[in-house]
C-alpha cells in the first residue's frame, strides 16, 4: 500500500491533514520528491554497476524503496521530538502551515542498515534481471518519483503536471519495455499515466513479471531453501493480477511457498497508507496482518513493497516478536548459482 | 450535518481501546469473512441471480420515473398507498400524519428509518415505539448505532446484552447467560407488544414495480409479525430498491442473503397490498387477519442527484448485504465507527455521500485505505475503492 501523506512527511500525530497535503504538494513541486532529501538519493545505488544509460528495456525505480529509510528515519525524529522541548513547540503549532514547512526541510540520516537494504534490493534485481539474460539499461536522469502517492491523496491537479513531466521523460528515452520494480509505481504508470498524459501508453512490467517470462534462464542453487510465506501486496494481487509469478519464481529457487489467510487475490492490507492519518488504526491493521502472517508457519516471511516491507517490520517490533522478514528480490538472489 | 476526520478518528480510537469492543467484532468478523463464497459453492444459481438483479438495478435505474410511475399504479390496483418524500424533513411530516401521536408503533430493522431518525420522531410525537430485530432492539436499549448492516449489534459481548436486557427491559437472566436466555426473554417481552401495537413500519429489501411487491427477507421472524399483525404497515425505503419486475425483487432478496452469509433465509416475504378476502359472497373485504392498510414511503434523499453524479451513481446499485464491510481492514477494526452516522464501511462512505453530501463522505474517504478487497467482492459489482478515491478528491481540492 502507499503510505499515507503525513507518513512521507514523517508526521505520525493527528495534524491538520489538509496542511499536511499541501506541503506534500510543495514538496514535489519543489525537488520531485515526497520528502525532503537530494533527488541524487534515488540513482547513487546504480554506482559501480555497468549498467548502460541506452536500451530497449529501460528499470524506472520510481523511487519508492530508495526513498522508504528516509520516511521512516523522519517519522522517529520526529517522535524523538515530541519528548523534548522543541518538539512540544512544534507539535502544538503542528496544524499551522509555517511550522510544518520548516519540518519538511529537515535533513534526515537513515540509518546505514536501513539504506544498505535498499540498496541491496536494487542491486538484486539488476543481477537476477541480467540472470535472466534480460539486457536492462538504467538512464539514470530519467529515473523520478512516479508522483502515486499525490493520486492516491486526491491531489489531482499536482499529480497530472507531475505525471507530464514523468512521462515526458521517459518518452524521451524512446525505450520499448518499461521495467517496474514495486507495485504503486507498476501500478501508476501501466493504468494511471495513461488516463493523465495524453497519449502515453509504454509497454510497463514489473521485474517480476519480466523474471517469470524468462524463468528458464534463471539458475537456482540445488536443494531446500525453507519455508516462505508470502505476503501479496495488494497493488500487484488485485490491481495488477500479478499473483503466479513470485509463487513460481520462488518455488524454481527452493523455498517452499506458505500461504496465509487472507492471500493472492484477497490478501490483506499492511495499514500503509492511513499510517499517520491514523497512527493508530493503521498499526492495528498491520498487527493483525503480521499476527496472521505468523500464524501461517514459515521460517520466512516474503514481501514485495517497500510499504509492506517497513510496515510489517515495525509491526513485529511493536509485538516484541523477531520475525525474519525479506524482500522477494533477497530471497530469490542469495539462491542464485549453480 | 457535517462530519470531521478528526472527531470520527476519535470515536475509532475509544473502540481501539475498548477491548470488548475488539473482541466481538473479530470473533464476528473471523465467523462471516468469505461466508459468501461458501454460500456461492453450495448453491451455484446464486450466480444467475445475481447477474440478474445485476441488470435489473442497472435498468431501473436508468428509468428511474418510469418505474416510480408503474410501481404506483400496480400499487394502487392493490389497495395499496404510495408515498414520496424528498428528505428526512417530508418523510418524517409524511410519516407523522400517517401515525399521529398516542400509539404503539413497532419497527422491524430499516436503516432508511435510521437514516431519516423515524423512530426519534414518532417518539417524540408521544408515541410509544419499539424495535423488534433483536440486535436492533440492542442498539435502542443502549441509544447506540448499528455496527453492521444486517448485524447491528455485532460490537455487544454476550455480557453487555444482558445487562441491557436486564436493566432497560427488567428481565430476570441467570447469572452467566447463554444467548438462549436473552432471546427467551426479549421474546416474553415483544410478544405483548406486537398484539397491541397499532401500527407497523418495515423497510423493505426490494420493490417489484410489475406487481407493487414489496419483497422482506429475514431470519428471526419479527418482519412477518411487524407487517402482518397490526392493522396498518408502513414502509420505508429508498428509491433504488424498486426493479422491473417480482422475479427481479425476489432475485434480490436471495442475493442480498447470500453475500450476507445467510442463507437460505429463513424467511422470504412477499406483501402486495393490504390483507383482504373474498370468502363471503365473493365481495371484497381489506383487513383480514393482516393489516387493513399498506402505505409505501418512498424516499428520494439525495439518491437523485446522486443518479446524476458519475462520481456516486453506480453506488445506488448497492443491495446493503454488508459484504463489504466484513472483508475490510479498516471496518474489521473500526466496525461502523468509520463510514457516517447512519451507516459504515466502505459502503457507508458512499451512502454518507449520497444521503449527506460529499463533503460529509470526503472526510470519511481519507481513511479508506484504498486496498480494493471491497471491490473484489461486491455482487453489484460497485468500484468501491475507486468512487471513495473520488471522494478524497474532494478533500483534497480544499487544501
Ligand atoms: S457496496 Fe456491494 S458489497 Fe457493499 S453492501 Fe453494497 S452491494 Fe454489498
Amino acid at each position: 500500500m502507499p503510505p499515507s501523506l503525513p507518513a512521507l512527511i514523517g508526521c505520525r500525530y493527528l495534524l491538520d491533514v489538509r496542511s499536511i497535503l499541501r506541503i506534500l504538494a510543495d514538496n514535489i513541486k519543489r525537488t520531485g520528491l515526497p520528502v525532503p532529501g537530494d533527488p541524487g538519493l534515488l540513482t547513487s545505488w546504480s554506482t559501480g554497476l555497468d549498467l548502460p544509460e541506452k536500451g530497449d528495456v529501460i528499470l524506472y525505480t520510481g523511487g519508492l524503496y530508495q526513498l522508504l529509510p528516509y520516511i521512516e528515519e523522519f517519522a522517529e525524529y520526529l517522535e524523538k521530538l515530541e519528548g523534548g522541548k522543541a518538539g512540544g513547540l512544534l507539535l502544538k503549532a503542528a496544524g499551522k502551515l509555517r511550522r510544518l514547512a520548516s519540518l519538511s526541510k529537515i535533513v534526515v540520516r537513515p540509518s546505514r542498515e536501513r539504506l544498505e537494504y535498499s540498496r541491496q534490493v536494487l542491486v538484486s534485481i539488476v543481477e537476477l534481471l541480467k540472470s535472466a539474460g534480460v539486457e536492462i539499461a538504467y538512464p539514470r536522469s530519467v529515473d523520478s518519483y512516479s508522483g502515486v502517492l499525490l493520486y492516491d491523496m486526491g491531489l489531482d491537479t499536482v499529480f497530472k503536471e507531475h505525471a507530464r513531466k514523468v512521462a515526458e521523460a521517459l518518452e524521451s528515452v524512446g525505450a520499448k519495455t518499461i521495467v517496474t520494480i514495486d507495485p504503486h509505481t507498476t501500478h501508476v504508470l501501466r493504468k494511471v499515466f495513461p488516463r493523465y498524459v495524453e497519449g502515453f501508453a509504454p509497454t510497463v512490467k514489473s521485474y517480476i513479471e519480466v523474471l517469470a517470462e524468462n524463468i528458464d534462464n534463471l539458475q537456482f542453487k540445488q536443494g531446500d531453501a525453507g519455508r516462505v510465506v508470502i505476503h501479496d501486496p495488494c497493488f500487484y494481487a488485485r490491481y495488477e493480477d500479478i499473483i503466479d509469478e513470485p509463487r513460481l519464481l520462488l518455488g524454481k529457487a527452493g523455498y517452499t511457498v506458505v500461504e496465509p489467510r487472507r492471500s493472492g487475490r484477497m490478501t490483506y492490507c499492511c495499514g500503509g497508507p492511513i499510517e499517520s492519518i491514523a497512527p493508530r488504526l493503521s498499526r492495528r491493521i498491520a498487527e493483525t496482518r503480521a499476527r496472521e502472517l505468523d500464524e501461517a508457519g514459515g521460517e520466512i516471511i516474503a514481501t514485495l513493497c517497500p510499504i509492506c516491507y517497513s510496515n510489517l517490520r515495525r509491526a513485529y517490533r511493536g509485538l516484541g516478536l523477531e520475525r525474519d522478514i525479506q524482500d522477494l528480490s533477497i530471497l530469490l538472489y542469495r539462491r542464485l548459482g549453480p | 450535518m457535517s462530519i470531521m476526520l478528526e472527531k470520527v478518528l476519535e470515536d475509532i480510537y475509544k473502540g481501539l481501546e475498548d477491548p470488548e469492543f475488539s473482541m466481538a467484532i473479530s470473533r464476528s468478523v473471523s465467523n462471516a469473512e468469505g461466508k459468501h463464497l461458501r454460500v456461492k459453492e453450495s448453491y451455484p444459481y446464486v450466480e444467475d441471480l445475481r447477474l440478474r438483479v445485476l441488470e435489473a438495478k442497472k435498468k431501473a435505474l436508468e428509468n428511474i420515473d418510469y418505474y416510480i410511475d408503474q410501481l404506483a399504479r400496480s400499487l394502487e390496483r392493490n389497495h395499496g398507498v404510495l408515498h414520496i418524500a424528498r428528505d428526512r424533513d417530508e418523510a418524517q411530516s409524511l410519516l407523522g400524519d400517517l401515525v399521529g401521536s398516542g400509539k404503539l408503533v413497532i419497527f422491524s430493522k430499516s436503516i432508511v428509518a435510521e437514516e431519516l431518525g423515524l423512530r426519534e420522531y414518532l417518539e417524540s410525537l408521544g408515541n410509544q415505539v419499539w424495535e423488534t430485530d433483536l440486535g436492533q432492539l440492542l442498539i435502542q436499549l443502549e441509544h447506540g448505532k448499528p455496527m453492521h448492516t444486517t448485524a447491528p449489534a455485532i460490537h455487544l459481548t454476550i455480557e453487555k446484552a444482558a445487562r441491557l436486557v436486564r436493566e432497560k427491559l427488567g428481565a430476570e437472566l441467570p447469572s452467566s447467560p447463554e444467548p438462549e436466555d436473552i432471546v427467551s426473554a426479549v421474546r416474553r417481552f415483544l410478544r405483548e407488544i406486537y398484539y397491541k401495537a397499532d401500527v407497523g413500519i418495515s423497510g423493505a429489501n426490494a420493490v417489484a414495480a410489475d406487481t407493487g411487491s414489496i419483497v422482506l427477507v429475514e431470519n428471526e421472524g419479527n418482519i412477518r409479525l411487524v407487517t402482518g399483525y397490526p392493522p396498518i404497515h408502513i414502509a420505508v425505503t429508498g428509491i433504488e430498491k424498486i426493479v422491473p419486475s417480482l422475479n427481479d425483487a425476489i432475485s434480490y432478496a436471495l442475493v442480498q442473503a447470500a453475500y450476507a452469509g445467510l442463507f437460505p433465509p429463513t424467511y422470504l416475504n412477499v406483501i402486495s397490498g393490504p390483507s383482504n378476502t373474498a370468502d363471503i359472497e365473493h365481495r371484497r373485504v381489506y383487513g383480514a387477519h393482516g393489516p387493513r392498510e399498506l402505505h409505501l414511503i418512498l424516499i428520494d434523499n439525495g439518491r437523485r442527484q446522486a443518479l446524476l453524479d458519475p462520481g456516486l451513481r453506480d453506488h445506488l446499485r448497492c443491495i446493503r448485504c454488508g459484504r463489504c464491510q466484513w472483508e475490510c481492514p479498516v471496518w474489521h477494526h473500526t466496525a461502523n465507527k468509520w463510514g457516517g452516522p447512519t451507516y459504515g464501511g466502505p459502503m457507508g462512505v458512499l451512502w454518507t455521500a449520497i444521503t449527506l453530501g460529499k463533503e460529509a463522505g470526503a472526510e470519511l474517504s481519507m481513511l479508506c485505505l484504498g486496498c480494493a478487497r471491497c471491490d473484489e467482492v461486491c455482487p453489484m459489482e460497485i468500484p468501491l475503492s475507486s468512487l471513495i478515491r473520488g471522494l478524497k478528491r474532494v478533500y483534497s481540492s480544499k487544501i
